[in-house]
């Protein structure tokens, strides 16, 4: 939970204008996580990882698409988020890329060429038994896979998303989410894009349209919480 | 089990199949069902209960005697499903006045021109639009009525976003026809993996053979088809708040 009047402590803040935070002052609210949340984890594929702690560009020519530093910085977030989920007994859905020679692509980019070890879930993210996996080849995770049978019918109400990219698979999933009437919290440091400024505007806009872009630390005792509850 | 609708027309091999294949077994209805009341218009229905063979003349869709029949029972399932305070979604067709969204309607019948206001045929002497729901079973303020152009009420429509805003896990489908709309649906509940209960009177077709065995079919994978009374009392059991419209 976070409180109406922390609803702009974000990564935004450094460069969205005065005007415009105006203009979005009706949207404030207070933040949170539903009452029967799944987490959902967007394609932390090993692709993403490759070349390491170095800015994308650095990295374009020898990892094409790799979120280097960006992706780095989110593995520990990310781990603990999975973490307090799993200890909470909040079920976890795994989303990566269908490696397939043939596959019809999620971004219009050219001249990428991938093999079947970059589609593959990396390993600081293991799924285990009992986490589902579902594989797809478009940006958003419910498009061509059973994502909204399973939260069906374990009646999830709610998603938390982590993930990568803010401003592709991550926001084309949780717009879906939010258009099949799922409350959705988005957790701020376990979010990456390959662009600093494209990462904060996407997680301004699903803040104020579609989501609660929440803090970690705000998503790991809501969870707790739950658990106590 | 006493002798279900389907049972005459099944050979003696396919129940020894279903038997021993262990088909349609009970699912069990879900524990917040909403009512689902699949395209009972005018278009189906037509305007007063005729024999079929004379329905049709009027409205090319039109199911005969078997609507007017059914109406009383989902009229009865409607308001048991207000007094319980269980939603009542409806679903009906939508066209273009010029009928260009028909689409893939046009391709299997010869008559589909008859389908907009300005195509009714010389025996249709009403101006009556053939997507309003019946007047016996009209939409309460707190009901939802969903407009669509396919035969399933989820394609291209918000029907999963407003059983989830609802807080429905379920359906209790109704409505017409039994092979088509009725059968697309309850196929797109099971894909999205919700429990359905149909109702066998308030189903309707215009064909006597596929009433029954797509009612066998469906009973078999996809729902538990029941009888008002067993309908009746399940919805007697369902005591739930739902986040209903407030009409």
């Amino acid at each position: 939970m976070a409180s109406k009047a922390e609803f702009e402590n974000h990564c935004w803040a450094d460069i969205m204008k005065p005007e415009d935070l105006e203009t979005y002052a009706p949207y404030a609210r207070e933040t949170g996580i539903g009452d029967n949340p799944a987490l959902l984890v967007i394609d932390l594929y090993n692709l993403v990882y490759k070349g390491g702690r170095k800015y994308p560009h650095e990295l374009e020519k020898d990892f094409p698409n790799s979120c280097g530093i960006y992706a780095d910085d989110a593995i520990a977030p990310t781990q603990q988020l999975i973490a307090g989920c799993r200890a909470a007994g909040v079920p976890i859905f795994y989303i990566t890329t269908q490696f397939n020679p043939h596959r019809v692509a999620s971004t219009r980019r050219t001249n990428i060429k991938m093999v079947a070890e970059d589609c593959e879930i990396h390993d600081a993210f293991a799924p285990h038994p009992e986490d589902t996996v579902f594989r797809k080849e478009r940006p958003s995770a419910f498009f061509g896979t059973p994502l909204i049978a399973h939260l069906n019918e374990r009646r999830i109400d709610s998603l938390i998303v982590c993930g990568e990219s803010t401003s592709g698979c991550v926001r084309a999933s949780v717009l879906e989410a939010h258009m099949y009437g799922k409350h959705v919290s988005v957790v701020e440091e376990c979010c990456f894009d390959r662009c600093e400024i494209t990462h904060k505007v996407n997680l301004f806009d699903m803040h104020h349209k579609y989501a609660d872009v929440m803090h970690l630390d705000e998503v790991l005792s809501s969870v707790s919480l739950m658990k106590a509850a | 089990m006493t002798e279900r609708i389907w049972d005459k027309f099944l050979t003696e091999r396919d129940k020894q199949v279903f038997a021993k294949g262990g088909w349609a077994a009970n699912a069990g209805g879900g524990k917040k069902p909403a009512l689902l009341i699949i395209d009972v218009n005018y278009a189906f229905c037509g305007e007063q209960s005729k024999p079929i063979l004379e329905a049709v003349e009027e409205w090319r869709t039109s199911c005969g005697e078997e609507a007017w029949e059914a109406l009383p029972h989902i009229r009865t399932l409607i308001d048991k499903c207000h007094e319980k305070g269980i939603p009542v979604i409806y679903t009906t067709g939508t066209i273009r006045d010029d009928g260009w969204d028909k689409g893939s309607w046009a391709w299997k019948s010869s008559r589909s021109d008859e389908d907009t206001s300005d195509g009714a045929p010389p025996a249709r002497t009403s101006n009556r639009d053939g997507n309003d729901i019946m007047d016996e079973i009209a939409p309460s303020p707190q009901d939802i009525v969903i407009r669509k152009l396919k035969p399933s009420a989820f394609y291209a429509t918000p029907l999963v976003s407003f059983l989830n805003d609802l807080g429905a896990d379920s359906l209790i489908v109704t409505g017409t026809t039994t092979s088509g709309c009725v059968r697309a649906s309850v196929l797109d509940a099971f894909s999205n993996n919700y429990r359905t209960v149909i109702v066998e009177e308030g189903c309707f077709d215009r064909s006597q053979a596929s009433h029954a065995i797509n009612l066998c079919d469906m009973h078999a994978k996809y729902a538990d088809v029941v009888q008002m009374d067993e309908a009746m009392e399940y919805i007697e059991g369902i005591d739930e708040t739902y986040n209903l419209p407030t009409g």
